[in-house]
């Protein structure tokens, strides 16, 4: 079984040939297919419906995001909390930036930034 | 004080969560009179940032949050009354609060309002947001794409969603810094474990902590879960005891679960028929028990219907039925949409019910439902299917 990491919103593309699955791929709801970029998902949801029909082909899409704070990735099957956690986000937190002493600071500014563009 | 309102969100930099869903507001708010929609709608689960990120938005950008909850306001008349005067009073509402203060008129909950139920209430939103008089903003925690598609057309829809774990250790980090708790990271990580997504439920759970409690016994993050959630949960999970301990924790489901899987295995396309047909089997099964639970008090099935539920679902997500977010009446005739086929069918029907001694709703819904599913509604086949089965030349 070949894993493939991607992010939600982003395009990939996928290393297999989809032949008459295709219809059913691009048919999921949060599934979106551009010509010339790839895949782009928008959510769990749609990526386990995806997975579903992959699955078959012997490939797994696993989530990955983006540290809100320090923009570093960060993989979804690694955190502490993967169990438990939907995993339907872009932006989520890194460990280091998670439990540091002033994470609430460094997240107020983060979000300054980026909401209010400065 | 309850913690909940103490640590409201002043300003949308103390927002956790759902960056994208903010700066969306933000850019309506800064250019809602040119905007292409009428309004935005904000909708998800519960205690995710809503409500918390309009107030926060609106005291960052200098405007007047007047909301209206459709729970309490539903009929157009009592909505115009309480957003009517507002363009008209807005000279005198500047004067008073200053120039930045501009009015925001959020509709909390909207998700109440039911466009046949309600006598105009919906209508009324959409009235007030066409006029474009001032911003109009609405929330909801969950959205039917058939009842509120006008809703859906006129605004801009933006999703929030449950924030993660370590999102709600932000939350808390700020609420133990700033009441000085001495509580340790371990039962930060229970609670964000337990609140599934849910920041209020969390600020609750640290609540009781500090007021002694035992952060074992706090809620357990499977109960009590809203139906779009526990059906969003259950289909997109491929383990089966995870399946079964969502299903055991909410009873208060266990009907709706299985008639929107009737419905996604009866409509699956990539579906096998034999495997269909084994899951339709079970189905009827379930169907039976909870029907005979309810009305000959039959307790004992309690023990047996999550195993065979759970097992369903399970089955269905790996055979490929797929939730589409929509909750099916339990209507056999919505799937056939053709009149001509309907009313063959009505006569059929009549006919069948005559020779057999039984009810005409009784054969439908028993009996006919699932067999014309399974056929597709090719009505050729369920002919020769009700012929072989029932020895009717019909």
């Amino acid at each position: 079984m070949q894993v493939m990491k991607i992010k939600y919103g982003e395009p990939f593309r996928i290393p297999r040939r989809l032949g008459d699955l295709f219809k059913d791929v691009v048919r999921i709801d949060g599934v979106d297919y551009v010509r010339g970029e790839g895949f782009t998902v928008r959510d769990y949801y749609a990526l386990s419906n995806l997975n579903k029909i992959l699955i078959r082909l012997g490939l797994v899409l696993l989530p990955m995001v983006t540290c809100t704070i320090c923009g570093r990735d960060v993989d979804c099957e690694e955190c502490e909390y993967t169990d438990v956690c939907r995993k339907d986000v872009n932006l989520c937190l890194c460990r280091e930036c998670t439990y540091s002493e002033d994470v609430v600071d460094k997240y107020r500014l983060s979000v300054r930034k980026r909401v209010f563009k400065g | 004080m309850n913690w909940t309102e103490k640590y409201r969100p002043r300003s949308l930099v103390d927002v956790v969560g759902n960056e994208e869903a903010k700066e969306r507001l933000v850019n309506y708010l800064r250019s809602w009179d040119r905007y292409p929609k009428d309004g935005i709608l904000l909708y998800g689960p519960a205690g995710v940032g809503k409500t918390a990120s309009v107030y926060a938005a609106a005291n960052d950008l200098g405007y007047h949050v007047i909301e209206l909850n459709a729970s309490d306001v539903r009929s157009a008349d009592r909505i115009q009354r309480a957003v009517g005067g507002l363009s008209r009073g807005r000279t005198l509402d500047a004067y008073f609060w200053g120039r930045a203060m501009r009015p925001l008129v959020f509709f909390d909950e909207i998700d109440g309002l039911d466009p046949r139920e309600d006598t105009g209430g919906l209508s009324a939103v959409l009235e007030i947001a066409s006029k474009k008089e001032f911003p109009v903003v609405a929330a909801a925690n969950f959205i039917d794409p058939v009842k509120h598609k006008q809703l859906l057309q006129s605004f801009e829809v933006v999703e929030f969603r449950s924030l993660t774990p370590r999102q709600i250790i932000v939350v808390l980090s700020r609420i133990v810094r700033e009441e000085g708790l001495s509580v340790g990271r371990e039962d930060l990580v229970k609670i964000a474990e337990r609140a599934r997504g849910d920041a209020r439920m969390a600020i609750n759970m640290l609540y009781s902590l500090s007021m002694g409690g035992d952060v074992e016994a706090l809620a357990n993050p499977m109960e009590n879960l809203p139906i779009n959630m526990l059906l969003q949960r259950i289909s997109s999970s491929i383990s089966l005891p995870e399946i079964r301990a969502l299903i055991e924790a909410n009873p208060q489901h266990w009907k709706d679960v299985l008639y929107t899987y009737f419905d996604i295995i009866a409509r699956s396309p990539v579906m096998k028929d034999d495997r269909r047909l084994s899951l339709l089997g079970v189905v009827s099964l379930v169907d039976t028990m909870i029907g005979r639970m309810e009305r000959e008090r039959m307790y004992f099935y309690m023990r047996y219907i999550p195993h065979l539920l759970s097992w369903i679902v399970y089955q269905a997500n790996k055979w490929g039925a797929v939730y589409d977010g929509r909750i099916p009446e339990y209507r056999f005739y919505l799937f056939v949409s053709n009149r001509a086929v309907r009313e063959e069918l009505d006569a059929l029907l009549e006919e069948l019910g005559r020779r057999l001694h039984e009810s005409r709703r009784k054969f439908l819904v028993g009996t006919l439902a699932p067999a014309a599913l399974l056929h597709r509604n090719q009505f050729k086949k369920l002919y020769e299917w009700v012929s072989r089965t029932f020895g009717l030349r019909v």
